[in-house]
């Protein structure tokens, strides 16, 4: 006899594709991506933001005119959620799900829980200055898109792109 | 001195005993297997792998049934099923697998809907979606004769810079370019892919909650856990009844 296995596999669900993201946050074509690489005390800030290594070495980003595009990945339960932040200044003024693939949690994705980051900026321990209300059911995605809104932010820092770099 | 007769107990009482004596038990494994499955994100038993051959059998979790290797220098890059490997060790989900090349210290793994770079550790650097450049899925990667990458996705072929950050679409010129070709691994290296491939698709809280629910024995064992439930039902409403009758007949006497 053997279990089921292939019935826990849900398909993905994608709500903007990297490109449209992209058009979104860049009026016009996007610019040419920049490179940030995640060593040493900037990876120990990213580290204590997620409470882990992030899932890679270097990260691609967008920017111009100040604002910044950034394409994150956190595991909410099982599986990673990518997210579409856009920052400017010193704040974020977009947060997306672009893809969600946990079976449960799927409520993130509603602007109207994501539009609770838009004007977020970070506190001096790397935290976000808004409080974003939980959703009953979805706990650990919420806390991995929060942990990412810090993280955008610290990187937007990090890039120099708010000093129109 | 006087010995009192012994009042034979009721039927109730009698079945209240036998069922709840058996029960006990089953009712001991749900509390403790319950306890687990409410703290096993804290515990980590979600991202604990089971690697028990005989329980990964049970749930029919096979080796792959493709294993697609390619060596780079003294590493290899492998696809199982829809796992990639640096040497035994798991990377990613992956989609399918395309190929691997070696360019510039970092090991580029394509599969058909996004490139893996790794550094020559097997850590993953980044993952570049590949429909952010073309919508066509990739089916091979490999190198010009100058050392950058190439990539053929439908009809076209494109060219990475030397950081792989942009990709320039090229004309055909496939007759100067050496495309990633798999290579057979040695046995030991294949079996220790199949053995972390087959435990990759288990967790221990997955096992807890089938256990719980009793889905591990398949139909049968929800029914049996069905019986045990309603067991435990009559245990309740027969430990209320004996209760109640021992309350009257202390007052009545």
């Amino acid at each position: 006899m053997t279990l089921s296995l292939p019935a826990l596999v849900f398909p993905a669900s994608v709500y903007e594709t990297q490109p449209e993201f992209l058009a979104r946050a860049f009026s016009g074509p996007p610019p040419e991506p920049g490179i940030l690489w995640l060593s040493g005390e900037r990876k120990s800030a990213v580290r204590q933001i997620l409470g882990h290594d992030y899932a890679a070495l270097r990260l691609r980003y967008w920017c111009q005119d100040g604002r910044s595009a950034w394409v994150l990945e956190e595991i909410g339960k099982e599986l990673p959620i990518t997210v579409g932040i856009i920052t400017e200044k010193n704040y974020i003024s977009s947060l997306r799900v672009l893809t969600y693939r946990e079976n449960r949690g799927g409520e993130v994705v509603a602007a109207a829980f994501t539009d609770q980051f838009n004007t977020a900026a970070l506190t001096d321990n790397n935290g976000l200055d808004v409080r974003i209300d939980g959703i009953s059911g979805a706990t650990l995605s919420v806390q991995a898109l929060t942990r990412l809104a810090a993280m955008a932010l610290f990187l937007h820092a990090e890039s120099g792109c708010s000093d129109g770099a | 001195m006087v010995h009192k007769k012994k009042k034979p107990a009721s039927a109730t009482r009698r079945l209240h005993r036998t069922l709840g004596a058996a029960a006990a038990l089953f009712v001991l494994f749900m509390v403790l297997t319950g306890l687990a499955i409410n703290h096993a994100n804290g515990l980590g038993l979600d991202r604990q792998q089971v690697t028990f051959s005989t329980l990964l059998d049970w749930y029919g979790l096979d080796e792959p049934e493709n294993l697609l290797s390619f060596g780079l220098g003294d590493a290899w890059i492998s696809f199982a099923g829809s796992q990639l490997f640096f040497n035994e060790h798991p990377v990613a989900t992956v989609n399918g697998g395309a190929g691997a090349v070696s360019v510039g210290g970092l090991l580029v793994a394509a599969s058909s809907d996004e490139l893996l770079l790794l550094d020559p550790d097997g850590a993953l650097v980044e993952r570049l979606p590949w429909a952010s450049i073309d919508p066509q899925p990739i089916r091979m990667i490999g190198l010009t004769s100058e050392n950058a990458v190439v990539v053929r996705s439908g009809g076209r072929l494109w060219t990475a810079d030397a950081d792989l950050l942009n990709w320039r679409q090229d004309a055909d010129t496939s007759s100067n370019l050496r495309w990633a070709a798999p290579q057979p691994a040695a046995d030991a290296l294949q079996q220790a892919i199949g053995r972390a491939y087959r435990g990759q698709g288990l967790n221990l809280e997955r096992v807890l909650l089938d256990l719980h629910s009793g889905r591990i024995f398949g139909p049968v064992g929800v029914l049996v856990y069905d019986l045990l439930a309603l067991v435990l039902g009559f245990l309740a409403i027969s430990g209320l009844v004996l209760w109640f009758r021992s309350r009257r007949n202390g007052k009545s006497k």
